[in-house]
């Protein structure tokens, strides 16, 4: 097919050349060659002049270029062989399948059942291409490409194979395609329309197939399936349930649960995405939108510290549904359904206008300029030290630095972001930050997680987790309370005692860590809470060095973190000064803060709460003021690996609300403290001055790693086992709590957890 | 004639002259004065059968020694707005010479799952009337959307 179009573009791209160059009329009235005075108008100059045909020289073709931009690594030169795809020859690494050499390229084969990221099936039999010396044409997507093979994507016979599957494909497919929510980004409406026919041969019944209850999230129409078992091969091999299964033979064959059960998966949401038809489709966005009346922004994903680039699509001013970017180093093409469904939470609790509590203790809307002049006065009426900042799970960066230097301005130094407990250690960055960074989990053979429990904590984390022992059959050692994981674990045990054990090398599991070549500890933010986290940490830190977990070429040592502000927050230094400010503050400014315990907060204290939702805080608040949400500003988002990426605003902000940062910065100036940013450039280049990676958009600055780590665990440690940090994973903040779906999916899928 | 007003005479005697004024006018002979089909309607159906009523009050009569074709007609049951939308469908084709059947032998082999139940057709009768599909920017539904939810402040604490 691309040869073709390639040739006729040629073509006709010389014939307008001809046709200009033999244009102006003197000539031929002029010229004596021209045979008589009159000239008919032809179309066809070809046939005037019959040399002229053959006059251009047939220009090379441009080299193929691969489907999507992709790249072609060959590690070793001596494994690279070489076929030809319609007449191409292309150099490609051995072991590649027939279908990977065409996109390669740039041939992009019709495909249903194959995925690049699940195992190879071969059974929607779409992707027949010709093989030359092949009787028959063979299924690309299966078939290992062999040196010198001459593939032929576009003859007639491949076109009539991918005709004839396609034909018994819509044998049994409904024609419900006007109220099928997959209609406009179906494969297999689009495939049709190059290799359907315009009418069926087919008179018999079309097969129906009772619609299976997968749970609030994805919706099925079982009739509408082809079979192509890319949902199962998601599901056991990515998600790692084993819900998900085919049943039957033949026409009576269909995908199920076989009992009736639903699928409880963190990461149930893809097989949406990866349904090549209606089969399976969003609950949530069913019959709202079409795909064409959609804007798609790329932005960021802020429900938890990875930080998953996702793709908002919205109506006008509401968005409509989240979907996946794709981004190899952190999400691939996967989100987590928390990421994908907890858009319905932006629609509601919303805080819309600037609110003060009156004498009554009743909220009534004021005007911006009275919200801030009360909020003025009361950070003018309190001393210094008793001012004190939080800032919250979604907070962005500038906003963190707006509040940091305005607090600043006002004498205090009491600010810090919530999840991060006590006493942070923010200097250096290989103490936060997930070292070894996501993708490279791919590299570890053994993982030992103290306190943390990916799975809920930070699902894509999780995901990379499980590839990597599918993958290389990596061991997962895990210190904790017992949780539910999607891979073979090794207990270790429940509280710090173990790590202790392990640290003074009296544990079994020592001799493992010992032979391990690569191995991953990741400590929990959970333990930040604690109050022995120093000795925790610097037992971790002791493991590591024992283990010779961080090497100049292999950092190992992880810190898996829990909000998405976390990161940014520690880089921008919002440690403290002293630990028990809240029992002593007077005038408390909670920037999205709702996970604070604010019942130690003295009951005169005079409590700000800037914010997009009324969750928890709001009804300590003495003054709201309305902010906007992730997916309404542009915003610096540091995700857990240390990668620095911005937020895009999808829809408008909501009622009187703004930016958080701006709110700060009107704010500083009623209260007589000017801060010198008035745009978004200008907070950056003050975030430059602090801490410069975070502008590094997209890219991971590796943090330094100290050779001495702290080795020495002196203190106090507390017999407790570690806790729970997710205790709900579909309502970790303040959207999540407002969205009505992740409130019906903790209803159902987390009992049955 | 005479036999008309002797019959007349007769009714009123029987009933007594009120009665017989109610009965005119619940037989609608009232609108018939102003509507000069409802007048035509009535004196056709003199000496014609009634076949059948329908749910809706709607009468249908037949007149074996009228002209072939013209021997069935509907007198509706609204006088003072009537349209050929308000004959239910069972009845519709008896009155269109369709089937001989009656309505009321049709109602009996309907099936019970099928159809919404007859309406008349309300075009130009107001926006109450019209259907909006669920999508529509008129339906009421639709009217009541908003972006957002916003906060509602109730004193919890």
């Amino acid at each position: 097919m691309g040869l073709g179009i390639r040739a006729l573009r040629a073509t006709r791209s010389s014939a307008l050349g001809r046709i200009y160059s033999t244009s102006p009329i003197y000539h031929r009235i002029l010229s004596p060659s021209s045979p008589s005075f009159f000239r008919w108008i032809v179309t066809t100059p070809e046939l005037q002049k019959p040399d002229a045909a053959a006059e251009p020289a047939p220009q090379p073709p441009p080299p193929p270029t691969p489907v999507g931009g992709a790249r072609v690594q060959i590690t070793k030169p001596e494994d690279a062989i070489e076929v030809f795809v319609d007449g191409f020859p292309v150099k490609i690494p051995k072991g590649m399948t027939v279908l990977q050499a065409c996109e390669v390229a740039g041939v992009d084969i019709p495909r249903f059942c194959y995925h690049s990221r699940l195992s190879i099936a071969g059974n929607c039999r779409m992707c027949l291409v010709e093989v030359e010396k092949s009787p028959k044409p063979v299924a690309s997507c299966a078939m290992p490409a062999l040196p010198g093979m001459k593939i032929k994507t576009d003859t007639p016979l491949a076109k009539k194979a991918r005709e004839g599957v396609m034909e018994f494909l819509l044998m049994n497919h409904p024609l419900d395609c006007p109220i099928c929510d997959q209609g406009g980004e179906c494969d297999l409406q689009d495939q049709s329309m190059a290799f359907g026919s315009d009418r069926g041969r087919f008179t018999e019944m079309k097969r129906s197939v009772v619609d299976k209850n997968l749970g609030p999230l994805v919706k099925t129409v079982m009739t509408r399936c082809i079979q192509c078992t890319r949902c199962v091969r998601f599901a056991s091999e990515i998600a790692g349930v084993q819900d998900l299964g085919m049943l039957g033979r033949g026409s009576g064959e269909e995908i199920g649960t076989y009992v009736e059960r639903l699928m409880t998966s963190e990461l149930s949401g893809n097989v949406i995405d990866i349904c090549p038809v209606g089969a399976l489709t969003s609950k949530p966005f069913a019959f709202k939108a079409r795909n064409w009346e959609l804007k798609g922004t790329e932005t960021i994903d802020v429900t938890d510290a990875v930080g998953s680039n996702i793709r908002i699509d919205s109506r006008g001013p509401e968005v409509m549904r989240v979907l996946p970017c794709l981004n190899e180093d952190i999400n691939e093409e996967w989100i987590s359904d928390k990421t994908r469904f907890c858009y319905d939470g932006l629609k509601r609790q919303r805080l819309s206008d600037p609110m003060i509590r009156g004498s009554d203790g009743q909220f009534r809307a004021v005007t911006w300029r009275d919200a801030l002049a009360v909020v003025a006065e009361a950070a003018h009426n309190t001393k210094p030290e008793e001012i004190v900042g939080i800032v919250g799970q979604l907070s962005d960066a500038e906003s963190m630095m707006a509040l940091k230097d305005f607090l600043n301005r006002m004498g205090s130094n009491n600010v810090w972001a919530e999840g991060n407990g006590v006493n942070p250690q923010a200097d250096l960055r290989s103490n936060f930050l997930l070292n070894t960074t996501i993708s490279g989990f791919g590299k570890a053979d053994l993982f030992l997680l103290v306190g943390s429990q990916p799975r809920v904590e930070a699902p894509m984390v999780n995901a990379r987790i499980r590839k990597t022992i599918r993958a290389t059959q990596a061991k997962v050692a895990y210190i904790g309370p017992a949780t539910d994981f999607n891979y073979d674990h090794q207990h270790l045990g429940t509280g710090a005692q173990t790590l202790i054990e392990i640290a003074e090398g009296r544990h079994p599991f020592c001799s493992s860590l010992l032979s391990a070549k690569n191995p991953v500890v990741i400590l929990g933010a959970g333990v930040f809470e604690r109050m022995d986290k120093d000795t925790i940490i610097s037992a971790v830190e002791t493991i590591a060095k024992y283990g010779k977990v961080m090497r100049p070429e292999w950092k190992g040592l992880n810190v898996l973190l829990l909000n998405a502000a976390q990161a940014a927050s520690l880089d921008l230094g919002l440690v403290p000064e002293a630990n028990s400010s809240i029992e002593t503050a007077k005038f408390l400014y909670l920037m999205g803060a709702d996970d604070v315990n604010l019942d130690k907060v003295p009951g005169d204290a005079f409590v700000v709460y800037q914010g997009h939702h009324g969750d928890k805080s709001v009804y300590r608040a003495n003054i709201i003021l309305p902010a906007s949400a992730f997916s309404e500003k542009e915003g610096i988002y540091e995700n857990t690996e240390g990668c620095a990426q911005s937020t895009s605003p999808a829809v408008p902000t909501v009622g009187d609300a703004r930016d958080d940062w701006k709110i700060i910065r009107a704010l500083s100036e009623v209260a007589g403290v000017y801060l010198p940013y008035d745009n978004l450039e200008a907070i950056r280049c003050r975030i430059r001055v602090v801490a410069p990676n975070l502008l590094q958009m997209d890219e991971k600055e590796a943090p330094t790693v100290s050779a001495a780590l702290k080795p020495e665990f002196t203190g106090k440690i507390s017999k407790s086992a570690f806790g729970t940090t997710v205790e709900n994973f579909y309502m970790t903040d303040a959207i999540t709590r407002a969205s009505k779906i992740m409130a019906q999916c903790s209803a159902t899928l987390s009992k049955r957890k | 004639m005479a036999s008309l007003i002797k019959s007349a005479f007769q009714a009123i005697k029987e009933k007594g002259i009120r009665n017989v004024v109610n009965e005119l006018k619940e037989g609608g002979y009232g609108k018939c004065l102003l509507d000069g089909n409802l007048l035509q309607t009535k004196i056709h159906n003199i000496g014609a059968t009634l076949v059948g009523v329908d749910q809706f009050g709607n009468k249908y009569y037949e007149n074996m020694q009228c002209q072939y074709g013209r021997h069935r007609w509907v007198e509706y049951a609204k006088k003072d707005r009537y349209n050929a939308s308000q004959v239910p469908p069972e009845w519709h084709g008896w009155l269109h010479h369709i089937t001989d059947h009656t309505g009321d032998e049709l109602l009996m082999l309907k099936p019970k799952r099928y159809s919404l139940e007859h309406r008349e057709n309300f075009s130009g009768e107001g926006d109450e009337f019209i259907y909006h599909s669920k999508g529509h920017t008129l339906n009421p539904g639709q009217r009541d959307w908003t972006r957002y939810q916003p906060w509602q402040p109730t004193p919890k604490s």
